[in-house]
């Protein structure tokens, strides 16, 4: 804070300049702002494209703006609670949509037209965006807001993780999985929790060995039995009432067995009735499927609104979603009554279900998204553990000095280096490692995501090292000096202080995963399939792969609308995938 | 998960809760079940290799099994609407295409056995015959249409619209001309941009064979296999020349501007009439898709190879979607022979 008087005690000396200081500051300013607002741009025009807002009568959007976005803007701040606020968010929405119009105009009429939007739309992301991410922002820290904006994740994010699982089960055996947690997880979980409650230590210990030697038996025994339950017993059976018991165990610690039975009972309820009678019953929805998805979303939600009621306060928050959902209708019934033109979006959901299709209009991205939920996945898994697993030996096991400690500095030096080799490098490991050599196929699940993951390991374990290094020595120490050993200490200090830092990075080399084009042309993954992949060495197609060919056809809809479509999906289940493993991270810093 | 304070209540409900689940399971195994084969289908054709489904009596309706293709990235747009269709028909067969240029897909994917058909836009070439020979894949060349590959100018420049072969020639070969003027001295004294398709491409290797012959392709030109990018580098500059497959321009008609080449008979402009009737020559070339033999011992791979032969007459398809010419009745004729003769080798 540079007042007056520093000003002229620093001139009264006559030497100091401050100017070199004030033009860094705005060189690194502007240098921020350029990449942002570059980036911005692109987005803005994708998502433009994408949802074909181009042709869109302002009166549409003003009616959703009205119906859908004011209530809500209004909730935020009535959750936050503060005048100032208020008096600023009002000012900048009416204090923007002069200046945006204004602007907007005069550069129209004095340096020429700018494609594809109009000043409404530039209304609606140079002013209403951000301002809607800021209040939900300062929302948040209100109570009302914090618990509706909890209730509308839990929703949205169990229907996501749902869906993720009914992915899962295309290329994974339901069958094999029902027989594993039949006979090897049920068995240990009952020994293990026989052994906590009555206090034998020997029944706690045998747990993972009875679900190591259950699930042995349960691959040997998959090719012999074949009578099995219908998918949807085995996903009740194995994951919705799991879920549910967990679901009233967690509200049955809180005290309240009543309570408990509602919250794990309801939802389960709801989706075994869903499950089986949907289709018949004629909901359009129905199946192991929507059994899957309801108890994965439901049973959350269910414990979370108990946990609301029981501290009572924030209530009103709850309303969040009926405010969304009423918003959309009302704008919807607007819009069918007066008769209003609205926009027909490229990504929609024949776009989400459907296959690849030579008119832009019915062409999907189904196979391609299935197919990189289910990369992504193997990847996650793969690179997690190589990863960790080789930086907890790099930091904690091996010397600093002597003959194993230049190994070990070799060994880093090359993994450093590693991470700088192009990725059409590791396409071509893979085409002759896993590809050729161990068989595992061209351009299969399995093939590809060994190569994804070799191309993000040394990104993975770099970042892990960073942050089991920086886990404070005394630490380490303090747990020696309790008689640990070094087993003990990694597992009960150095892991889960360092977890948070391991996850970002896992996160950020994800991320180059799921984009990544070049390696998997190498290993011959297909550029179009129509059919979901159906086992693990079937043919793959990625999303990336199908939006860089949609990028080449001739036809003008497919390299703007249908790619715009792809890139929108693209970043969505990116968000997705980072919002998971961020609420992972979170949970574990406050944990710690 | 649980708390430790209160392990005494919880127990009891853990085990009666349990107890519950157990009922549970117990009902829903005797209730409903199915036997293996009812849900799981597709694990029984994983093995590729195995020629013919052996006892093909369930009824020739429910085709299954996985066909896979790769090849040139001409023919990829034709092949995927075939493919969606047939994959529409027939929903257990699982149908994947790679875009790989023509070269690539022979020598990576399908001379090593990889897949079931390679797409073409050039016949196969000696060293790739021999690679295939070496694995012991053998193949039958089903015409797939006709393309007229187009030259394209930026629609700027009036005055290069028509050319002669040999002019063509001059701008394309190994020691290329630089200036327009230096090709035809009327034209003006600007470089020469140039825009064409790489060297994996079968587009490059068509036409280095029916414009320049002996003198080779100049290295002086940004080769790329998009034609998005071609297209978008004439469009950019009003000196730039380009040349890429009929469809593309087909389907932007307003980019960039077409050359009507002459080849001795007066400047033709491409299009499906021209292409079909043979007018527009040396440019209008014959596409190709190369199933091998072996595939076509099996019968999802029979069928769909059957149904891409009588879909190459299908104006809508081929002219209105993708933008190639059609093939002529008698060609579709000819290719069904050469294909049945094929199939019957596979089986035989």
């Amino acid at each position: 804070m540079a007042t007056d008087t520093d000003t002229a005690r620093i001139e009264g000396f006559g030497e100091v300049s401050r100017v070199r200081g004030i033009v860094f500051e705005y060189l690194s300013l502007g240098a921020s702002v350029l990449g942002i607002f570059a980036l911005a741009v692109l987005l803005i025009y994708v998502t433009i494209d994408a949802f074909d807002l181009a042709g869109t009568s302002p009166v549409w959007l003003l009616t959703y703006f009205v119906t859908l976005v004011v209530p809500f803007l209004a909730f935020c701040l009535y959750s936050a609670r503060d005048r100032e606020v208020t008096r600023r968010a009002v000012t900048v929405s009416g204090g923007g949509l002069v200046a945006v119009a204004a602007v907007f105009t005069a550069i129209e009429t004095f340096v020429g037209q700018i494609p594809r939007l109009n000043w409404q739309l530039a209304y609606l992301f140079v002013v209403v965006a951000p301002l809607t991410g800021y209040l939900v922002y300062v929302g948040a820290r209100g109570r009302p807001g914090a618990v509706g904006f909890g209730l509308v994740g839990r929703l949205i994010g169990g229907t996501a993780i749902g869906l993720a699982f009914s992915v899962l089960f295309l290329v994974f055996d339901e069958r094999l999985w029902f027989l594993a947690y039949t006979i090897g997880i049920v068995p240990a979980a009952l020994v293990y929790g026989y052994g906590r409650v009555r206090d034998v230590s020997v029944a706690s210990a045998a747990a993972i060995p009875i679900a190591v030697l259950g699930v042995l038996v349960a691959v040997l025994l998959r090719p012999v039995v074949d009578v099995y339950p219908t998918t949807v017993f085995i996903y009740l059976w194995t994951l919705a009432i799991p879920i549910a018991a967990a679901g009233a165990l967690l509200v049955n610690g809180r005290g309240n067995r009543t309570a408990a039975l509602v919250a794990g009972g309801v939802p389960l309820a709801l989706a075994v009735v869903i499950g089986l009678f949907g289709r018949a019953a004629g909901l359009g929805v129905g199946g192991p499927n929507a059994l899957l998805v309801i108890s994965v979303a439901g049973v959350p939600t269910a414990v979370y609104l108990h946990r609301v009621f029981d501290v009572g306060e924030g209530v009103t928050g709850l309303g969040v979603p009926v405010l969304l959902v009423g918003g959309a209708l009302v704008g919807a019934f607007v819009v069918e009554t007066f008769g209003i033109p609205t926009p027909n979006p490229w990504v929609s959901e024949t776009f989400l279900t459907e296959a690849p299709s030579r008119n832009a209009r019915d062409a999907g991205l189904y196979p391609a998204i299935v197919g990189s939920v289910i990369i992504i996945a193997m990847v996650a898994v793969f690179s997690f553990v190589l990863g960790v697993a080789t930086s907890v030996f790099l930091e904690e096991y091996t010397a600093d000095s002597g003959v194993i400690g230049a190994l070990t500095r070799l060994l880093q030096i090359n993994i450093a280096n590693l991470a700088a080799v192009p990725s059409v490098v590791y396409g071509l490991l893979g085409l002759g490692l896993f590809a050729n050599l161990l068989g595992f196929g061209f351009g299969t699940a399995v093939t590809v995501s060994l190569t994804l993951s070799l191309l993000i390991l040394p990104i993975t374990i770099i970042s892990a090292q960073e942050a089991i290094r920086s886990v404070p020595d005394d630490l380490r120490r303090g747990s020696d000096a309790m008689g640990a050993t070094r087993w003990q200490t990694t597992k009960n200090v150095v892991l889960p202080e360092a977890f948070p830092g391991i996850l970002t990075g896992t996160i950020l080399a994800l991320g180059r995963a799921i984009g990544e084009t070049a390696p998997l042309i190498m290993v011959g993954a297909a550029t179009t399939v129509f059919s979901a992949p159906s086992s693990l060495f079937s043919k793959f197609s990625a999303m990336p792969m199908q939006i860089y060919a949609w990028a080449n056809f001739p036809q003008e809809e497919f390299r703007y609308g249908v790619v715009a479509a792809g890139v929108i999906t693209l970043l969505i289940i990116l968000i997705g995938m980072n919002g998971t493993a961020i609420l992972l991270r979170n949970r574990a810093e406050r944990g710690t | 998960m649980a708390p430790s304070q209160n392990l005494e209540t919880e127990g009891i409900t853990r085990r009666r809760s349990l107890a519950a689940l157990a009922g549970a399971g117990a009902l829903a195994l005797a209730g409903c079940t199915e036997t293996e084969g009812e849900g799981g289908s597709g694990d029984g054709s994983s093995g590729d290799g195995s020629s013919g489904d052996d006892g093909s009596s369930g009824g020739s309706d429910s085709l299954s099994g996985s066909i896979n293709i790769a090849g040139s990235s001409t023919v990829f747009p034709l092949m995927s609407a075939v493919a969606e269709d047939f994959a529409a028909d027939n929903p257990d067969v699982s149908i994947d295409i790679s875009s790989t240029g023509s070269g690539g897909g022979f020598s990576n994917f399908f001379c090593v056995g990889e897949t079931d058909f390679n797409n073409a836009s050039r016949p196969i070439q000696p060293e790739e015959e021999e690679l295939c020979e070496e694995n012991g894949v053998e193949w039958v060349e089903l015409i797939a249409a006709t393309d007229a590959l187009t030259v394209v100018i930026n629609n700027d420049n009036d005055f290069a619209t028509e050319m002669t072969v040999d002019e063509l020639s001059q701008i394309w070969q190994s020691d290329a001309a630089e200036m327009w003027s230096d090709v035809r001295d009327e034209w003006p004294d600007e470089e020469i941009e140039r825009y064409g398709a790489a060297d994996t491409s079968g587009t490059y290797d068509y036409f280095i064979e029916n414009v320049m012959g002996e003198d080779g392709h100049t290295d002086d030109y940004q080769a790329t296999e998009q034609d998005n990018t071609i297209a978008s580098g004439v469009e950019g500059s009003e000196y730039a020349i380009g040349y890429f497959g009929f469809a593309y321009w087909f389907q932007n008609q307003d980019q960039v501007t077409p050359v009507a080449i002459d080849n001795g008979n007066g400047p033709v402009e491409p299009s499906l009439e021209t292409a079909s009737s043979g007018e527009y020559a040396p440019l209008s070339r014959p596409l190709f898709t190369y199933p091998s033999i072996e595939s076509l011992g099996e019968e999802h791979v029979q069928e769909f190879a059957r149904y891409f032969v009588s879909q190459t007459t299908n104006e809508d398809l081929v002219a209105g979607d993708v933008g190639y010419v059609p093939a002529t009745e008698e060609t579709q004729e000819e290719q069904m022979q050469v294909l049945e003769d094929a199939i019957e080798q596979a089986q035989g």
